[in-house]
């Protein structure tokens, strides 16, 4: 057997300590926690739970490749069995955090003038602040669906003109309706790259559009939030 | 008087390359090694887990061996000694339960068995690539691991909690590896692992390895085995043209409805799975595709399901593997709502067997009048059987040589049970 041939790949599985917890929205958080040895690309995802439950959940990364720390942003779900329990964890307390993982990252070979189009709904903003953080990307649009504006979740962090609000319950944001409205309005061409991030409705309907678009599937990436 | 190893295995070929690595060293060590649970001395059940219903079959071969009065040493290991680890070692409380990082010193674990050491095997230093080539196996085809563990995470699957993070083996010893068991007599290699497609060693892909392999200056076809079909690059389908690599491929679709496949965290959309096909078949107009489908996913409609079995009829399939979905703890289809009932399931799970066997008979329809290259791994009761290179039984009324390959005239198909298989004759 050659040198440096992994003995065992099991999930690797540590504690670490909170050290900040930002409240976004009366249901949605940023948890700050202790990197340790944790390296990952960005778009990657770790599981998180409550430190003496059985359960995890999965969450994109929403820091960047070179803070000190690590970031999730949660939004809380009713009667679920991860992130409520999540919120009530205080700084300096704990959570069960297993190795990152994901494929959802930026292709290294792709030229640094690449035009990328993000499309989030919600808190599938989350790897895409990760990608802008890690500087992965210059050339971006990041197209935002929400309800509310009040869900941009420190949207200061993008150029403001790359960064597109699409609100669809109120005319607060940049745009008055759903991002897959605003995707039909405005073409971005078939040679940009497009990452998509949310719940499977929003992927599924943005697929369909880009394909009439005529943009290549090969040009479409996509990671489904549940 | 030799020790005898009895060995059940189940599931996947990635079991199937280590029940026959294990096997091999027991030769070597001196020891009897068969393919079933009487009269042996110590009994290795190799088990699966992907679906209830392998968890079943994995605990009714054990129940099987003790009720028919196996008191020798038990060994559980594979997938479900991962996943229920404590369950069976309460159920089990005279059986040795290996995880599959632990798998490859069962040799050490049986020894220190039989020298009466204490030797827990989790105290064994172990290792997923920690085989060596086998020399004596219960295949004709050589099993060729390359890679172990999962990253994708798709809804329904538990693999990724039972066999770890994807690592991959080293190229060199890959090559070495093949080079070994060609020399052994082996004419076919078969490239084995959980997630193929993912390959990586040190920025060596998938591709480059098969590059690397194919490039062996040894007689030997190459034949890849499950593959994912979400990452494939150009110079793959090149590779494919290669005369060492067989025109077989099984790719996984499980679903030809785009939501489902969403709402499975699928890494490809049906679109891009049919446009791989059709490059596949521009390869070889009668390159082989074999699938797996799950039917009956949480939220699967009569119209995703539909989906599917036109794909069934679209794709040409050479054979299609049907799953009725099974619920896996721990995973996240597992917490989704809009189950569809047993019922139901079943229902659809016939309407596609159906369809995958009208399939399966017109794509072998087409050998008919050809010539196979058929390597023959069964002989008995004065005929033989094998498979040519693209993978579809072949059956000749004729007592042939195990392990040869020979040139034979498809003349017709003869169904046994469901199995329509290919008749042919050699040709001198």
């Amino acid at each position: 057997m050659g040198k440096g041939v992994p003995a065992a790949n099991k999930i690797k599985t540590d504690l670490h300590e909170i050290l900040d917890i930002r409240h976004l929205t009366d249901s949605t958080f940023v948890l700050r926690i202790e990197k340790k040895d944790l390296e990952f690309e960005a778009g990657q995802h770790v599981c998180v739970g409550p430190p003496n439950g059985i359960h995890t959940r999965e969450y994109s990364i929403y820091s960047a490749e070179q803070d000190e720390y690590i970031e999730i942003l949660v939004k809380e779900v009713e009667n679920g069995l991860v992130s409520p329990s999540l919120k009530k964890l205080q700084k300096g307390g704990y959570v069960v955090v297993e190795e990152p993982v994901g494929y959802f990252t930026i292709n290294k070979d792709l030229p640094q003038a690449q035009k990328y189009v993000f499309i989030a709904s919600g808190t599938g903003v989350s790897p895409f602040h990760s990608f802008v953080l890690s500087g992965k990307a210059q050339n971006y649009t990041l197209l935002h669906g929400v309800k509310y504006a009040s869900e941009a979740y420190e949207s200061e962090a993008y150029d403001e003109n790359k960064y597109v609000l699409c609100t669809s319950q109120e005319d607060k944001g940049t745009f008055n309706g759903r991002v897959t409205d605003y995707l039909k309005a405005n073409h971005f061409g078939v040679d940009a790259h497009y990452y998509l991030c949310g719940n499977c409705n929003m992927i599924h309907d943005v697929y369909d559009i880009l394909e009439e678009q005529g943009v290549s599937t090969d040009n479409i990436h996509a990671e489904v939030y549940f | 008087m030799k020790k005898r190893i009895g060995f059940k295995t189940l599931g996947c070929r990635l079991n199937q390359f280590e029940t026959d690595a294990l096997a091999s060293k027991f030769v070597g060590l001196g020891y009897e090694v068969v393919e079933n649970s009487k009269d042996i001395d110590v009994f290795i059940v190799n088990t699966c887990t992907v679906t209830n219903q392998s968890d079943q079959k994995s605990r009714y071969v054990v129940n099987n061996a003790l009720n028919h009065g196996h008191t020798g040493m038990l060994v559980i290991t594979g997938c479900m000694a991962n996943h229920h680890k404590e369950q069976l070692e309460k159920r089990y409380p005279n059986a040795y339960v290996v995880d599959n990082q632990q798998k490859s010193t069962i040799p050490q674990l049986v020894e220190a068995h039989y020298n009466k050491e204490i030797l827990p095997s989790n105290q064994n230093v172990g290792g997923v690539f920690d085989y060596a080539p086998a020399a004596e196996t219960f295949h004709t085809r050589s099993m060729i691991k390359i890679q172990d563990g999962c990253d994708n995470y798709c809804t329904f699957c538990i693999i990724p909690k039972v066999r770890g993070r994807a690592v991959s083996r080293p190229v060199e010893d890959i090559l070495e590896n093949i080079r070994q068991v060609v020399g052994f007599g082996y004419k076919e290699v078969v490239i084995t692992g959980v997630n193929i497609s993912r390959y990586n060693d040190n920025g060596i892909g998938f591709s480059a390895l098969l590059k690397q392999i194919v490039d062996i200056n040894l007689d030997f076809r190459v034949r890849i085995s499950s593959i994912e079909p979400d990452s494939f690059d150009e110079a793959f389908f090149e590779l494919l043209k290669h005369p060492k690599i067989t025109p077989h491929l099984h790719l996984c679709l499980q679903s030809a409805s785009e939501s489902v496949l969403l709402q499975m965290r699928r890494m490809y959309t049906y679109k891009l799975y049919k446009r791989m096909v059709e490059r596949l078949r521009a390869v070889d107009p009668r390159f082989n595709i074999t699938t797996d489908i799950i039917v009956g996913f949480p939220g699967e409609t009569e119209a995703d399901f539909q989906k599917s079995l036109e794909a069934v009829e679209e794709l040409n399939f050479g054979h299609v593997h049907t799953f009725k979905y099974s619920k896996r703890e721990d995973t996240r289809a597992a917490r989704m709502s809009n189950t569809v009932p047993e019922s139901e399931k079943s229902l659809r799970s016939e309407q596609l067997r159906q369809a995958a066997n009208d399939s399966k008979i017109n794509y072998r329809q087409q050998f008919v009048g050809d010539q196979l290259k058929v390597l023959v791994d069964t002989v008995k009761d004065g005929y033989s059987k094998g498979y040519g290179e693209y993978y579809v039984p072949v059956k000749i009324n004729q007592v042939l040589e195990r392990n040869k390959l020979y040139t034979v005239k498809i003349t017709g198909i003869e169904t046994w049970g469901e199995e329509p298989n290919l008749i042919g004759v050699v040709q001198n």
